[in-house]
């Protein structure tokens, strides 16, 4: 049965990669754009069938699947394959119902793109369902780090889908660069772990770990530098800045890779890896830390944004800290329940936003208004989405953030529960203001054009809003964690119901001031910096500029004058010498003669010489 | 079977073209060369048949694994370069054809018997047979001034290359009191400066005839004016000839590879820079491949230098490489110089879009001739400086690899040219299907060699191991 499993896993992991290769070489079915979609949605569709059959009636053991790859004295060097267990065969179904409903949506949202874009979109898409799905499986961290860049090229090509308008290059080169910053860390660390282990399995690593040859000297070390690659990845403080810029990429790619799949997978690795973690604390004390304070700070940028995906993206890079401090708790195993919640709830707001965009066309929230009236549809799934994320119950949102909670309580870690606490606070404060400014509150133009969405992208909306709901109500049947203790519950609501309280009055009923409220000390200083994106862009921006554009004036310098003037200055003498040397080709005979005679004598002259030597 | 074989076999096809000569009739008579063709292809066949010979003691006509290696190198050559020169149906090539390929065959069989010798007199003589009708060849148009003063320029050089030679050869009897080569080796054991000096002076002719510095004035100039398909073959079978005579005279059971070493390394050194610099400013195709070809000569020459049989043996895979490459490389110039009427480099502007199979047939020649891998050329130059390398000659090896990068230079501008720049005329050049041939046919040696160097690199190793 467990072969039977792999097999599924395998075919899941194919059949994108089919619709890519297919998309990518025959040319004219790329170039028919609507054509090539329903060749990756048919595929990606596919896929998910098998992943559902697979986690509802796989054998549900776990399986693993490894064949040599690099050769090496004694045994293969690394090996790929794939491993199913609780944990992929979860991802997999997220993430092809993620993609298909993405890939549906998208026919809606892109239908005014020219046919040949529209096919590399959707050829992308493919290559990115394949990435994913094969990051998810990989039994070893080598295979993991190859599809991890594969996602990441996914998200550049993505992020720059409109590679005409100047900044959205900018921001799938920012992306690019800022995540290759961990992944140098995560490629560093591997190595050092394989130089130390001579593996790069996770079972025979995982084993070591048990049984206490791990860890080793400079243990800590090597784990840091893996978590580095998660920073990157999973847009944790300080390289969570790529993430807001990411947004200049069409909506759909936002909702599936930005929010619900690619950004997750540094909150991936590290759950996979946790049982390397675990045996260094200090890393995993880093990792909680980080985790709360990005939380924080993300929440605080949200709160002050006025562009509805910008503040999306924010709650993205909140969540996403969520999990890691979860995980940085000890309790992975609640992260990685939010880390599935999220992915369907995120989505549906992200869509719904795009739905929102479709329909008013700008992003900003305080020129909507009384958007309820005009888009019922559009509103009633956004609203199911924000209840969710606010973690109102019964909505899995709740649930998966009360379990982390009632994790970060238990583990002790004070501080960290307080700053979540905090953070679930403002979540809700942050996502009811979105709510009240663009969907209810005053109207701030009239929207006779503005209409529901289409089909081919409300029913993505619908089935995901759908699904939020099942999610909940599954969780709130028992599904959840048992023995969080009341008071805890009770926090959990009131955090989310103050949230929503303060929101209702500052933006609908109007009893607070918002401005007044934020030119409060110490509120005000949260605001100005906030605003100002805590100066981190601004750091980066100068950093680039005066350190890596010195230096690499300084080397293109050196390289102009300096290597290139020698080289010019070696090329001129050789010609200078190709021509000198012509003229003894004078085209006289007797000069050709004297050649041979001069060649005679220089032989027997050097023969003298060489003879002479002892 | 007889050691002759071969030699014999090519008496009877020059017999025949003799008397075909003597009964064709018209002003068309290129089927003589087809007849050629044939009678070679039935010798490559035949070569590839036989097996070496254990050699009698003191023999001094020898068929082992050496001389047939280098016969069925001279006769695939000779293959290549009659099947090129096929085509013209106007001029003296048609008309004369007869002429034209017994003068081949004769210095063909020079070559042949060159590479059985090993007899100081029988040496000498094949030499001058392989010589002498290439005189007589390269002022094959002898109404042509150019070719006629090349012709004798050639023939100038090459007597007075021979009479030192025969000079030498001659102190080398005096002192070795014999003329078989094997009793020269035992006698040059001793150290005679006598034999020494008489060594020096057949070393100027066998210099001559491989065209190393100082010895190579005369190439540049024949090169240029006589007929292309002709220089095609002029440009590697005699020099392999004349390198197989080398490993005969000098290393064969000599055991004095630490005396003669250290002077071919020098030789080397001064024909590749000589080479490689004055090809730099070149802009006539034809003369560019002449000191291209001089500088190969040098890097072969490294290979010699290393005095060991994995050198030998390496020069020999180079020997087999150039052929392929250096003679691609002619009849591409040949098939635009028909088309465009000028050997000029400008003539190869544009020829990727005028011919595409020609350019890209002429990229890889060039490659192979610069060293790039996956070609023929790249092993050829690696193996040859792996040898020097293992004989200690860093320098030589370094000064080698420094060159190789100005030649790059030279035969990149070529490819710019046909890549890169827009043509001078439009249309489609139009290929004439035996040359086509030909040239797919270096192609497929280039490439082949390439990418699965591995058997013809044992054959050699098998062929170079008995000489040390």
């Amino acid at each position: 049965m467990a072969a039977q499993d792999l097999r599924d896993a395998l075919v899941v992991l194919a059949l994108p990669f089919a619709a890519f290769l297919l998309l990518g070489v025959v040319r004219p079915l790329r170039r028919r754009g609507r054509l090539a979609g329903i060749v990756s949605i048919v595929a990606v569709a596919a896929a998910l069938v098998v992943a559902v059959r697979l986690e509802l009636f796989g054998a549900g053991s776990d399986a693993v699947g490894l064949w040599p790859w690099l050769p090496g004295d004694g045994g293969p060097m690394a090996s790929v394959g794939a491993v199913v267990d609780v944990l992929s065969r979860k991802m997999l179904v997220l993430v092809t119902l993620v993609s298909l409903l993405v890939q549906i949506y998208s026919l809606g949202y892109l239908h005014e793109e020219s046919a040949p874009g529209l096919g590399r979109y959707f050829a992308y898409h493919a290559l990115f369902a394949f990435s994913m799905l094969g990051l998810v499986l990989s039994p070893s961290f080598l295979q993991m780090f190859i599809f991890w860049e594969l996602v990441g090229l996914c998200s550049y090509l993505l992020i720059g889908y409109y590679y005409d308008r100047p900044s959205a290059a900018r921001a799938a080169v920012k992306a690019f660069w800022i995540t290759r910053l961990g992944d140098l860390g995560f490629v560093a660390g591997i190595v050092m772990l394989w130089a130390a282990t001579g593996t790069f399995d996770f079972a025979p690593l995982f084993a070591m770990a048990k049984e206490g040859t791990i860890p080793f000297e400079g243990f800590g070390l090597v784990m840091f530098l893996i978590y580095l690659g998660a920073v990157g990845k999973s847009a944790q403080f300080p390289l969570h800045v790529w993430l807001p810029d990411a947004m200049e990429g069409p909506t759909p790619v936002s909702a599936l890779i930005h929010a619900a799949t690619m950004v997750t997978a540094g909150v991936f690795m590290v759950t996979r890896a946790y049982p390397l973690f675990v045996a260094a604390p200090d890393v995993l004390w880093l990792i909680g830390t980080v985790g709360a304070f990005t939380a924080l700070l993300a929440a605080t940028m949200a709160c002050v944004e006025n562009d509805i995906k910008r503040v999306l993206a924010y709650s993205t890079v909140s969540q996403l800290s969520f999990m890691m401090a979860a995980i940085g708790s000890g309790v992975p195993r609640a992260g990685f329940l939010h880390l599935l919640t999220h992915g369907l709830f995120k989505a549906l707001l992200f869509l719904g936003a795009g739905a929102v965009i479709h329909a008013v066309g700008t992003n900003d929230i305080f020129r909507m208004g009384r958007l309820f009236r005009a888009l019922p549809g559009t509103g009633t799934v956004f609203l199911v989405g924000t209840l969710a994320l606010a973690g109102i119950p019964p909505l899995p949102g709740f649930f998966s953030k009360e379990a982390i909670l009632t994790g970060v309580w238990e583990s002790g870690r004070t501080g960290v529960f307080a700053v979540l606490a905090l953070t679930a606070f403002l979540t809700a404060f942050y996502m009811f203001r979105v709510m009240f400014v663009a969907f209810f509150g005053r109207a701030h133009a009239p929207y006779e054009h503005a209409h529901d969405a289409p089909p081919s992208m409300a029913v993505p909306l619908w089935v995901l809003a759908g699904l939020t709901v099942l999610a909940g109500l599954r969780l709130a049947m028992g599904g959840g964690e048992e023995h969080a203790p009341p008071w805890l519950l009770a926090l959990s609501l009131a955090l989310a119901v103050a949230g929503f309280v303060l929101a209702w009055a500052a933006y609908q009923a109007g009893v607070v001031s918002a401005s007044a409220l934020a030119s409060t000390f110490p509120l005000s200083l949260v605001d100005s910096l906030a605003r100002r994106r805590y100066f981190l862009d601004a750091l980066y921006a100068g950093l680039y500029r005066g350190v890596m554009l010195g230096f690499s004036r300084l080397i293109g310098w050196i390289d102009r004058y300096l290597v290139d003037g020698l080289l010019n200055f070696l090329s001129a003498c050789t010609l200078r010498g190709g021509d000198l040397l012509r003229g003894i080709q004078s085209g006289r005979a007797q000069d050709y003669l004297y050649g041979v005679a001069f060649g005679l004598l220089a032989l027997v002259v050097w023969a003298q010489l060489w003879l002479r030597r002892p | 079977m007889s050691p002759f074989t071969l030699e014999a076999g090519l008496g009877v096809l020059l017999l025949v073209v003799f008397v075909a000569g003597l009964a064709a009739r018209g002003s068309d008579r290129r089927w003589i060369g087809w007849l050629v063709l044939a009678g070679v292809a039935g010798l490559e066949a035949l070569a590839f048949a036989l097996s070496p010979v254990e050699p009698a003691p003191g023999a001094i006509f020898v068929q082992d694994g050496l001389a047939l290696f280098a016969k069925r190198l001279f006769l695939a050559a000779t293959l290549v370069g009659v099947l090129c020169g096929l085509a013209p149906a106007a001029g003296p090539f048609a008309r004369r054809a007869a002429e034209y390929h017994l003068l081949l065959l004769s210095s063909l069989l020079g070559m042949l018997v060159l590479a059985s010798a090993r007899d100081v007199i029988l040496l000498f003589v094949a030499f001058e047979l392989m010589s002498i009708p290439l005189y007589v060849l390269a002022g094959f148009a002898k109404r042509d001034g150019t070719a006629v003063e090349a012709a004798l320029k050639f023939f100038l050089v090459g007597s007075v290359s021979s009479a030192v030679m025969a000079y030498g050869l001659s102190f080398v009897y005096g002192a070795a009191r014999t003329t078989a080569l094997a009793g020269v080796a035992r006698a040059a054991s001793s150290g005679d400066p006598l034999l020494i000096l008489g060594l020096l002076a057949a070393l100027t002719g066998f210099g001559f005839k491989i065209a190393a510095f100082p010895f190579h004035m005369w190439v540049p100039d024949t090169y240029e004016a006589a007929s292309t398909p002709f220089v095609a073959w002029l440009s590697v079978a005699p020099k392999a000839a004349g390198f197989v005579a080398i490993f005969r005279v000098y290393f064969e059971g000599t055991g004095a590879g630490a005396f003669w070493g250290p002077i071919v390394a020098a030789l080397a050194a001064v024909t590749i820079v000589a080479g490689n610099l004055m090809a730099l400013p070149q802009e006539n195709a034809k003369r560019l491949l002449a000191y291209s070809g001089i500088a190969h000569i040098g890097y072969m020459l490294v290979g010699v230098a290393a005095a060991s049989a994995s050198g030998t043996a390496m020069v020999l895979f180079y020997l087999v490489a150039y052929v392929f490459g250096n003679m691609g490389a002619f009849l591409v110039v040949e098939a635009v110089a028909r088309a465009e009427g000028s050997e000029h480099l400008g003539a190869f502007r544009g020829l990727a879009q005028r011919s595409p199979l020609l350019a890209l047939a002429m990229l890889l020649f060039l490659l192979s001739l610069g060293g790039i891998p996956f070609v023929a050329g790249f092993w050829a130059k690696l193996y040859v400086f792996w040898a020097a390398a293992s004989a200690g000659l860093y320098w030589l090896v370094l000064l080698g690899a420094i060159l190789t990068v100005v030649a790059l230079f030279y035969y990149l501008v070529v490819a710019r040219r046909m890549y890169i720049d827009a043509p001078v005329h439009s249309g489609r050049i139009r290929l004439d299907p035996a040359l086509t041939i030909a040239v797919l046919l270096c192609v497929l040696g280039v490439v082949a060699l390439g990418l699965w160097p591995k058997p013809l690199v044992m054959a050699a190793l098998r062929v170079a191991a008995p000489l040390y």
